[in-house]
């Protein structure tokens, strides 16, 4: 099949190649890494198309919207806002598989990257820690901390994959260095995992075990398929196991995991914890900054109660371990704990169409028309308070980006605005 | 829930039903109306026994007026024990709902050894110990000995149920076999005696196929049901395999040996009770001359096996007179042992019909058919007048007169074939006669003729068409469902290329070629690195296994496998089996994953179950057809050709290919469960194999899939893998309901029924 797909896609250009006898020729090395036929797929009537993912992307976010808001509609919940997150990465013999393109490896590396940023965006108060497992053994690449390029720097530099893999040994670790942390913290462990079984020293249970009883919430994605022990080690801890068709979808698995979970019900007690709000020092004056032991110039910020210099916020104080945060972190931690309400669907019926006639045919975020191909109405969505119409896209941005809604915020403005006139 | 299917109130146990289970009722209360035979495939997984249960009870309850009865056979106790758990929750359900009035009692029956609590009885190892031993102390004469007798040793259970003969009974209710041991224990009763006892009182009883296709069995245990009874065979795909067995007896040079000893320890007692008790044996002359119909004036625990023939054959007639004496038949069965030796002396394959058998045996030995037609129950006889209890070891001469009996009685539908060695090694001798009965019909014909109705089911009766013409029965119902998903959860592919386009096939020239074996063995290499949990393989046959694995084992195949996976065998031995299959659920469990190579007919194959991680992927390599140069296959191929009109191609594939079924049917056990498999011979691809297969498994078969090389397999299985860990929707899209609630039923019901599930 994939053979004469190949074909069909440099059909064009056949001829001036049949000379060439020797090897697969530099255009057609451009289509196998491409492997642009296995976005096509046939329909009933044996047509080729691009496969349409975007329904299937819309539905599972959605089914994820549903299932925090179903959580959140409970009682008044409670999320960990002080995070300490290990990722184990899984550099073992299968990360170097090509599935992805260019490879497992490079992909994960390049999705972890970008999680951690985004991490740092949604939980500035949270730490990450990474762990890499190869040759069957796990590997502590950074500990616990607060600064996102520490840890990238430490993840690019390691790109190989090698030997067999070992759930128990990372999870062992994991919790060694887990157990340590102060108990306000929320202890979880994010588990990229590329192979398709684990050799493990001694008995993975008990190991699964122990975690559960340290409150470690250990979710996974898998790269491949879905296998039992995984699903068994998330099942058992409270966390979230899901298997990446391709990238697009591994992106979003990994960035699920951004925002905090709920807390575990009774290890969610209410804890005073003491913050130090640092100003930003003196600029021009030099001086040496307590966590890279450099002389630096300006930028820098001081500790409130030993008057040490760190140069990123937020961070532990080496000095006196006074949690150090800026007042826009922890606002930014807030939307979290209020978050907008879902959009109901608007279902495509003729009926229906009056009442949206009414409200315009255009997406109150973008603009963009909500007719769809072939004049008919396409798929939108509607706020609860506001009644306005959404795009899919729009709806999306709205609820895992922006955090409020453009509708209700246009509603409420001349309000505020006119009472401060007042 | 419960809802209406025409005028029977259905009591279902769960909040929602599956379409096919509710069609399956449907189909099923028509031929239980129509007083008629039914044949029903479903695929494993939607709950056929609950559906079947919850219908038949149901049905009972709204006929109370002449209330049905019913039987379920099932093939193993762990079956039966599945079946009575479903049937308590039923049971619950309906009594919570209805009252007393849906009360049944319903049991378990099985052998002494897994209802015996007597702990000195169960310390014996076997089935055949175990009842022996129970005999030893249950038997009338040895109760009859004094009590303080101190060689005497009696069975507790057995005597307190004795002494409380009118009151032991059992109260109303679902009874598994360890409901019954337990109930035994508390009050003091032989549990397997109060259960046969049972028998002809209980609304529901479970029990093994055995005790109703084997005329030796069913002689006792099932002799007096009611004509309004309801039989079901469940997993009947192999039912007639079991009735051909039932009455197919096989000698050896050891059950010759065996024989002559037993008769010289008969001999030994005969002398002895005619120096002291010669009374005994005059009664039992003029008992015999009365005829073998008045066997009943014996003690009911002391009948321990009947006649191997069938219940209307026997007939009502006195033992012919040269066989009433005793030491007259143990000189008759000295020579029916000497003719039998003279015949496996032989160095030939041997084939005769039963008829120019009994005639040859006629002429030299002397001995008639009517003589060998009473062999059976005249040994029988004897043992209880000699009193001899431990019937284990009188295993030989039974068989040798159970193989007179049958020959003596039928002269149609057998035949005896000798063969002085084992075809696959022609230098051991090792002789053996078999008399194998080629008609399935004759066992299970008094079922058919005794009960109202019989149900035959399973996941794999396909075609559907062929099984009324085996057992010769004209079913008023036969259907075969599609099993409704919420999601594509089964992804069967026909694999006929190796990765280097040669064609992969197990067919006899081909099989051994280097290209073949290797072409398999990457198969099995790039699936186990891209299947996770377990993986099972089944072969055609345990010496096709033993080569290949031989074969990969020196190309290195076998340890590119071992990098991925563990690797389990099954072998002939059960207890090692047991052991593999053991490790390797513990390998799948803990991540570590593993491979299992079976054989497709063996005990694996045909009774353990790989569901969810413990199976994602089954590979069948080759077609299992039998072994054709047996003898016994071609003469029950001529047979059938001759007498039903089927032709050998016909039958042989169809055997193949529902052993195919069987095998690759293992793997999805659930709807929530997934599985691919993947049947790698090139024949698989040709219509007239392919279209055998269930159609459970054709309806997901795509054409796309039929003529795969390996490399194209492997992108499909990556993708279907991806594909089937996504979390679904259990309840299905509302354009195809998989789970129908209370008031899509009612709804139905008004719409009728035929085109609200499709």
């Amino acid at each position: 099949m994939s053979n004469q797909k190949k074909r069909l896609n440099g059909g064009e250009r056949e001829d001036e190649d049949e000379d060439d006898a020797e090897g697969i020729g530099e255009w057609e090395r451009a289509y196998v890494d491409d492997r642009s036929w296995e976005a096509l797929q046939e329909d009933e009537s044996g047509l080729l198309r691009p496969i349409d993912n975007s329904a299937i992307y819309h539905a599972q976010y959605r089914r994820r919207l549903r299932m925090l808001s179903a959580a959140a509609a409970g009682t008044r919940i409670q999320k960990g806002l002080i995070r300490y997150l290990y990722i184990v990465i899984d550099f073992s013999r299968a990360a170097a598989e090509m599935d992805f393109r260019p490879s497992r490896m490079a992909v994960m590396a390049k999705h972890v990257e970008a999680f951690i940023r985004e991490f740092f965006d949604q939980n500035p108060l949270s730490q990450i820690g990474l762990v890499s497992i190869k040759n069957g053994v796990a590997h502590t690449l950074t500990d616990l901390g607060g600064s996102p390029e520490t840890h990238i720097k430490a993840l690019m530099g390691k790109l190989e994959a090698l030997g067999d893999s070992s759930l128990q040994n990372a999870l062992e670790l994991v919790h060694e260095h887990l157990n340590q942390v102060p108990s306000y913290g929320h202890r979880e462990v994010l588990i990229l995992y590329s192979a398709l079984c684990t050799c493990d020293p001694g008995d993975i249970m008990e190991t699964i075990q122990k975690c559960k009883k340290s409150k470690l919430r250990c979710s996974v994605i898998g790269l491949s398929a879905e296998m039992f022990i995984c699903k068994h080690l998330c099942q058992e801890t409270g966390g979230l196991y899901s298997v990446a068709v391709d990238e697009v979808h591994l992106k979003d698995l990994l960035l699920e995991h951004a925002p905090p979970p709920p807390a575990i019900a009774e290890f969610a007690i209410a804890n005073l914890i003491k913050m130090g709000f640092p100003q930003r020092a003196a600029e021009g004056s030099m001086a040496i900054c307590s966590c890279h032991k450099e002389v630096k110039i300006g930028a820098g910020y001081m500790c409130p109660r030993c008057k040490a210099r760190v140069c990123d916020l937020p961070t532990e104080c080496t000095i006196c371990g006074l949690t150090l945060v800026s007042s826009p972190h922890l606002a930014r931690s807030y939307h979290h704990l209020f978050p907008i309400a879902p959009f109901d669907e608007v279902p495509a019926l003729s009926s229906l169409n009056d009442n949206r006639r009414k409200l315009g045919k255009n997406c109150f975020g973008c603009q963009q028309s909500l007719i769809g191909t072939g004049n008919k109405p396409g798929p939108c969505v509607t706020c609860r308070k506001c009644k306005h119409f959404f795009c899919l896209d729009c709806d999306i941005y709205i609820h895992e980006s922006l955090h409020n809604c453009p509708g209700c915020e246009s509603i409420h403005r001349p309000k505020s605005v006119s009472l401060m006139e007042e | 829930m419960i809802f209406k299917i025409e005028d029977v109130e259905v009591y279902f146990p769960y909040d929602n039903i599956y379409p096919e289970q509710y069609e399956y009722m449907v189909e099923l209360k028509r031929a239980l109306d129509a007083k008629g035979h039914c044949l029903l495939e479903m695929p494993t997984g939607t709950g056929k026994t609950i559906a079947l249960l919850s219908l038949i009870t149901s049905y009972r309850l709204a006929h109370l007026e002449s209330p049905i009865k019913l039987i379920y056979c099932t093939r193993t106790v762990h079956e039966m024990e599945k079946t009575l758990a479903e049937l308590k929750l039923l049971h619950d359900y309906q009594v919570r709902h209805m009252g007393e009035r849906a009360r049944i009692l319903a049991i378990g029956l099985s052998s002494r050894k897994n209802l015996c609590v007597n702990t000195k009885v169960l310390a014996a190892e076997n089935r055949d110990s175990v009842d022996a031993a129970c005999r030893k102390r249950t038997a009338s004469w040895v109760r009859a000995l004094p009590a303080d007798n101190p060689n005497v040793e009696l069975c507790d259970f057995f005597e307190k149920y004795e002494k409380d003969a009118e009151r032991a009974l059992l109260p109303p209710g679902v009874y598994t076999l360890e409901d019954l041991r337990a109930f035994g224990k508390k009050h003091g009763w032989c549990p397997y005696f109060l259960a046969r006892h049972m028998v002809q009182l209980a609304n529901i009883i479970v029990y093994s196929y055995q005790y109703l296709l084997d005329p030796k069995v069913a002689g006792i245990i099932s002799k007096e049901m009611q004509k309004e009874t309801v039989v079901v065979f469940d997993e009947a795909h192999n039912i007639d395999n079991v009735c051909i067995e039932a009455l197919s007896v096989s000698v050896r040079r050891v059950t010759l040996e065996g024989a002559n000893r037993n008769l010289n320890k008969i001999r030994q007692e005969i002398d002895r009770f005619k120096a002291t008790d010669a009374g005994r044996l005059r009664a039992e002359y003029t008992r015999l001359v009365e005829g073998l119909a008045l066997r009943g004036d014996l003690s009911g625990t002391d009948q321990w096996l009947a006649n191997p023939a069938l219940p209307h054959d026997i007939l009502k007639e006195a033992v012919p007179g040269n066989i009433r004496r005793a030491e007259h038949f143990v000189h008759v069965l000295r020579r029916l042992l000497q003719y039998l030796g003279g015949r496996l002396d032989t160095e030939n394959v041997e084939k005769e019909s039963p008829v120019s058998f009994v005639s040859s045996l006629n002429s030299q030995a002397g001995i008639e058919q009517k003589i060998l037609k009473f062999c059976y129950d005249r040994l029988h006889s004897l043992m209880l007048t000699l009193e001899i209890t431990d019937t284990d070891e009188f295993l030989p001469i039974q068989t040798v007169c159970d193989f007179a009996t049958l020959v003596g009685t039928y002269a149609r539908g057998f035949s005896i074939i000798i063969e002085p060695y084992d075809e696959r090694m022609p230098h051991i001798p090792d002789p053996i006669l078999q008399l194998s009965c080629h008609d399935a019909s004759l066992a299970i014909k008094p079922v058919f003729d005794r009960f109202q109705s019989v149900v035959i089911t399973s996941g794999t009766l396909s075609p559907i068409d062929l099984y009324p013409r085996l057992l010769s029965f004209n079913p008023v119902v036969s259907r075969s469902f599609k099993m409704s998903m919420t999601r594509d959860c089964i992804c069967p592919m026909v694999l006929t290329r190796g990765s280097d386009q040669l064609p992969v096939s197990t067919k006899f020239d081909m099989r051994s070629d280097p290209g073949v074996v290797r072409n398999y063995g990457k198969l099995l290499v790039e699936m186990v690195s891209i299947v996770p949990d377990g993986v099972v393989c089944f072969f055609v046959s345990y010496s096709y296994m033993d080569g290949i694995i031989a074969t990969w084992n020196e190309t290195g195949i076998l340890k590119e496998i071992m990098q991925q996976k563990l690797v389990f065998i099954e072998t002939q031995d059960v207890v090692e089996t047991t052991l593999a299959l053991d490790n390797y659920r513990r390998a799948c469990d803990c991540g570590r994953g593993a491979v299992f190579f079976s054989v497709a007919r063996g005990k694996v194959a045909e009774g353990i179950d790989f569901d969810r991680h413990y199976g994602r992927l089954v590979v069948m390599f080759g077609v299992p057809f039998q072994y054709t140069l047996s003898k016994i296959l071609l003469a029950r191929l001529e047979y059938l050709r001759d007498t039903f009109q089927i032709k050998e191609g016909d039958f042989l594939t169809f055997d193949a290919l529902r052993q195919a079924a069987q095998c690759v049917g293992r793997v999805i056990r659930s709807k929530a469960d997934y599985g691919m498999m993947i049947f790698a011979d090139k024949r698989y691809s040709r219509h007239d194999k392919r279209s055998k297969l269930p159609g459970w498994i054709l309806s997901h078969l795509r054409d796309a899939h039929l003529n795969l090389s390996t490399d194209m397999a492997i992108h499909i299985a990556r993708e279907f893998l991806r594909k089937m860990a996504q979390p679904y929707d259990k309840a299905g899209t509302l354009g195809s309901k998989t789970l129908l609630t209370q008031e899509d039923l009612e709804k139905m019901a008004e719409t009728g029924v035929q085109d609200m599930v499709y």
